[in-house]
């Protein structure tokens, strides 16, 4: 009795006009409605993208849709400019379309059932109101109340059509009042996060002439989501942000500061904004999605440069056995002796030549954004024949609020040539005072004294050196 | 029969409509479907930081709808039941107004019709087994009688004798003959009212709901010659809420309310989830538990559908300043500032809006490069901070309460605006400092060296150096003791001693203090 009642429902059902299309119209692949496009992009995974589109804008009030922005945009920071063109609102509609949201829109509405034979086949049709859709669906089928799918079996919901509001992806419109009608071009600009860059440097160092070839290399990656088609690209050398709202992309490391060991101020032959210095790619560019770009921006050979090592020991730490010094690689980048141009933050890579005139990596590090006429150290490893052991000789309490402390450092050598050994204690900020020491040091900072310790070829030297503390 | 009821007073009340004869019964239920005018007012999330963008996947402020709907009531009792209110309604809040004497009381129903509930309510009634065959196709009806709750298993009362639902793997599922009453599809807020005679009225009904937020966007252009900035500002309003509110009186509030920590009890709206004896078979895999999986939509699976992936946003951004076809006004409102939009607009569902609500073509600003100095551990050379500087009065071009938000800085090149800064800014009323710190400088950057200690004091000299080809404006607040002597004057600022100082075009300025020993 109940199947002749299906039956019939099915009936009515097939009465049921062809569902609505989904209004919006939709590109042929490979086609994009960006026009001409600027990018800038900043080193902290930020972009600011530059669209200029040439719109028929109709007079008084119009809504203008733009598909084909960054699929991260931060559309709060969207503006659109244009030619006579005033805005009334700006709207970001993420109210998207899914099976959830369909059957959620539906309720109270009526939408059309295709149930499968499971033996046969056989469809058949009947008509449905969603009376809920609250963890199942409850729907009502001519007077009986069942529960969507409850038996499992294959059940096709047809919908009539997409609710009102539900987008296939999150939407950006401008509502526009504009004095005339009429095609312009429309400059849509907005933030984006997903493009950034970072230089990578290449240093071929020749230890025996003291100097060092180095290539500098932008390399850009677009994870924003979208392909930006022929555009004008410029990278800004520079975190733009205040406090700490982002954290850090990982390897671009603002920290990595350390490596700058006097900030040079010449200003580098370079085009400049504010702050920071601009690096225009010579040519429109195409960056799709999920690409890696590389530029080289700079070239340099026949810079001085010189190895140097250097060990810091932290505040009261005695090695129990001798520690390896870094090795460091001491260059300028001032016009004259130096590299004569201001290095954007990225990672230094260094080769050497072998005894065959092959070159081979002997260590990295990173540095900051690094002004021109600085002085540099980049600690690209751990030396295996220079050592140091620093012990704590003596501490012993002199007043109520003083101790005095004396240290010992052991540096040895089994290279064949001497070397100098820049020895840092660290840790000496307060009003620490260095009451003896067995040769002259020099106060680099707040926080730390350096010494030069020549270490002969094969040998041995020892600094002593007393501090006088609060604590 | 009487159905068996465990839950809270909504519920008893239901019962007693359902149950009782007599006036009660005869109650009209009087559906107002929509709104015919509504008003919203956005209030920001009281505990997140100016700094912090709102989440637009989890809203944490609110907002006071007020709606004006027109509704006709019979003589007698009547329930007036409110469709399209904000899903997020908070309850408590809601007055309406507009109806004289006449409300009793007022509901709101939360127990919602489901898969589960429908069992939980038809506890003891009969309904219809319908069992298909996989075989043939055909389907089969028989009536039963639900014996258990909707907890964890279904055992139903046949002809046959006591059996469980889905435990004897054919394809068989409840059919019933109608909904229980005091089940809704949504939470529904309700009014129950007495007349005398029958009524037009024109009710109002004002709530508060959450799943809002809103903050200001600051745009600011620097000016050719560099000492003023173009100042645009944004409402940005956003929505989680899953109403729509078409052609909204729109208002927004800054300012910092007192709130209470009031949650609204979740509606109960339950999938069936069945477990049944085992099968029988040495593997005990609950095969039919994975088939429900597929089958139910249950309440989290529609919230993790709604909070996409979307880039968490702070700021504004434009090129050539934008240009504004309307601009919302402000007023003062007790002691907070209300933020309105000329217009009726449109607040969708799960959306956000922005409209202009200041623009400021000159406004003078400074740009100046700062840091706190401490003689302790730090990176050396250290960057300075580069900060804008703003007086919020009229003389300056501005002169206007700014609520907090973020700000975005640009400077032309060759026509083309670049990006040059972006920062924070909390509530500023008019005569305050405006200070925004933009970030870390590339440039500017200070060196600081002991280079004497005497038994009471320490000496250092700080050199701040510049690479660039114009002087720069450099402030440094001296921190860690009490400054004895300092080869240049120092002011104060904040309770610190402050070394102003213009530091030459690529060039370095050098201070040497003496800080008492701590």
């Amino acid at each position: 009795m109940r199947l002749l009642l299906v039956a019939s429902a099915a009936a009515i059902a097939l009465a049921v006009p062809a569902a609505a299309q989904i209004e919006t119209e939709i590109p042929p692949p490979g086609e994009s409605a960006q026009g001409q496009v600027s990018v800038t992009i900043y080193n902290n995974e930020l972009a600011l993208v530059q669209d200029t589109r040439r719109l028929d804008v109709a007079a008084g009030r119009s809504r203008l849709e733009f598909p084909d922005v960054s699929a991260q945009i931060r559309p709060e920071t969207v503006t659109l400019t244009g030619e006579g063109i005033g805005i009334v609102e700006q709207n970001f509609d993420f109210d998207l379309l899914s099976p959830q949201a369909l059957m959620q829109k539906a309720v109270g509405e009526t939408v059309t059932l295709v149930r499968t034979n499971p033996a046969t086949g056989a469809e058949t049709r009947e008509r449905a109101r969603v009376l809920a859709a609250n963890g199942g669906v409850v729907l009502q089928i001519g007077n009986r109340i069942e529960v969507l799918r409850d038996d499992g079996l294959p059940v096709r919901v047809i919908f009539d059509r997409v609710p009102a509001g539900l987008r296939a992806r999150p939407t950006l419109s401008v509502t526009v009042e504009s004095q005339r009608g009429g095609r312009r071009p429309v400059a849509l600009t907005y933030l984006t996060p997903g493009l950034g860059w970072s230089a990578d440097y290449v240093a071929l160092f020749d230890e025996a002439n003291g100097r060092m070839d180095v290539q500098g290399w932008v390399t850009l990656t677009n994870n924003s989501g979208t392909p930006y088609n022929n555009a004008e690209v410029l990278l800004v050398a520079g975190s733009v942000g205040g406090g700490s709202i982002r954290p850090q992309p990982y390897g671009v490391r603002r920290g990595a500061t350390g490596q700058i060991r006097g900030a040079g101020t010449e200003t580098a032959d370079r085009e400049r904004l504010g702050d920071y210095y601009l690096y225009p790619l010579p040519e429109r560019t195409t960056i799709a999605n999920r690409q890696t770009k590389q530029v080289s921006f700079l070239n340099v050979s026949g810079a001085p440069a010189r190895r140097a090592y250097e060990y810091r020991n932290a505040w009261l730490h005695s090695a129990n056995e001798p520690e390896s010094a870094n090795t460091v690689l001491r260059f300028s980048s001032s016009r004259n002796q130096g590299l004569g141009d201001a290095l954007p933050a990225g990672t230094v890579r260094v080769y050497q030549r072998d005894a065959r005139g092959n070159p081979q990596f002997v260590g990295e590090s990173p540095i900051g954004h690094t002004p021109m006429g600085s002085d540099i150290g980049l600690t690209t490893g751990q030396a295996f024949d220079v050592k140091v052991q620093p012990t704590v000789e003596r501490r012993e309490r002199v007043s109520s609020g003083r101790w005095r402390t004396t240290m010992r450092y052991v540096l040895t050598n089994a290279r064949s040539e001497p070397v100098t050994v820049d020895l840092v204690q660290s840790g000496l900020w307060g009003d620490t005072r260095i009451a003896e020491q067995s040769q002259p040091g020099e106060r680099r900072s707040a926080d730390e004294t350096v010494w030069h310790v020549a270490v002969p070829a094969n040998g041995e030297a020892s600094l002593t050196a007393t501090f006088d503390t609060r604590f | 029969m009487v159905p068996r009821f465990r839950g809270g007073k909504a519920e008893w009340l239901a019962l007693l409509l359902l149950s009782l004869p007599g006036p009660l019964t005869a109650q009209a239920v009087v559906t107002s479907p929509a709104p015919d005018r509504v008003a919203v007012t956005v209030y920001r999330d009281p505990d997140r930081p100016a700094d912090q963008a709102p989440d637009l996947s989890f809203l944490d402020g609110y907002a006071l709808v007020s709606e004006t709907r027109r509704i006709t009531l019979p003589a007698g009792e009547s329930e007036i039941r409110f469709e399209g209110v904000a899903e997020n309604i908070l309850p408590r809040s809601a007055i309406v107004t507009g109806l004289g004497d006449g409300v009793i009381e007022r509901n709101r129903d939360a127990y919602l019709l489901s898969p589960g509930t429908l069992i939980e309510r038809s506890l003891g009634h009969r309904v219809h087994l319908r069992r298909t065959s996989a075989a043939t196709g055909e389907a089969r009806e028989e009536e039963a009688v639900i014996r258990s709750g909707a907890d964890g298993a279904l055992v139903l009362q046949t002809a046959a004798g006591i059996e469980a639902l889905r435990c004897t793997g054919l394809n068989e599922t409840v059919v019933y003959d109608g909904v229980p009453a005091g089940l809704s599809p949504r939470p529904t807020l309700s009014v129950r009212a007495r007349t005398d005679a029958p009524l037009t009225a024109t009710v109002t009904l004002s709530y508060l709901a959450s799943g809002f937020d809103w903050q200001a966007n600051y745009v600011a252009h620097v000016s050719d010659d560099g000492d003023s900035v173009n100042l645009f500002a944004w409402l940005t309003l956003a929505n989680t809420d899953s109403t729509s509110f078409p052609d909204a009186d729109t208002q927004a509030v800054a300012g910092r309310l007192n709130r209470d920590n009031s949650r609204v009890p979740p509606a109960e709206a339950r999938s069936i989830d069945l477990s049944c004896w085992p099968a029988g078979t040495t593997s005990d895999l609950p095969e039919e538990e994975f088939e429900r999986q597929e089958i139910v939509v249950t309440g989290s699976g529609l919230m993790a559908a709604r909070a996409f992936a979307i880039p968490a946003p702070p700021a504004a951004a434009p090129p050539g300043a934008p240009n504004a076809a309307m601009v919302a006004t402000q007023e003062d409102l007790g002691d907070v500032k209300l933020y309105r939009i000329p217009e009726p607009v449109t607040i969708a569902a799960n959306s956000q809006k922005q409209v202009a609500f200041l623009t400021r073509p000159r406004v003078a600003a400074r740009f100046v490069f700062r840091q706190t100095v401490a003689p302790v551990a730090r990176a050396s050379p250290a960057p300075a901070r580069r900060f804008m500087v703003a007086r919020n009065r009229a003389a300056d071009g501005l002169g206007v309460p700014l609520p907090a938000g973020r700000l975005v800085l640009f400077e032309a090149l060759e026509g083309r605006p670049i990006l040059v800064g972006e920062g924070t800014m909390n509530d500023r009323a008019v005569g305050e400092d405006v200070e925004v710190d933009l970030g870390e400088a590339t440039g500017v950057a200070t060196t600081l060296r002991p280079v004497g200690a005497g038994k009471r004091e320490r000496d250092f000299e700080l050199v701040v150096t510049n690479d660039r080809p114009v002087p720069v404006r450099f402030e440094a607040s001296l921190a860690g003791g009490e400054v004895r002597r300092a080869s240049a004057r120092l002011s104060r600022r904040d309770g610190m001693p402050l070394w102003t100082v213009t530091v030459p075009a690529n060039g370095r300025a050098t201070l040497t203090y003496g800080l008492s020993t701590p």
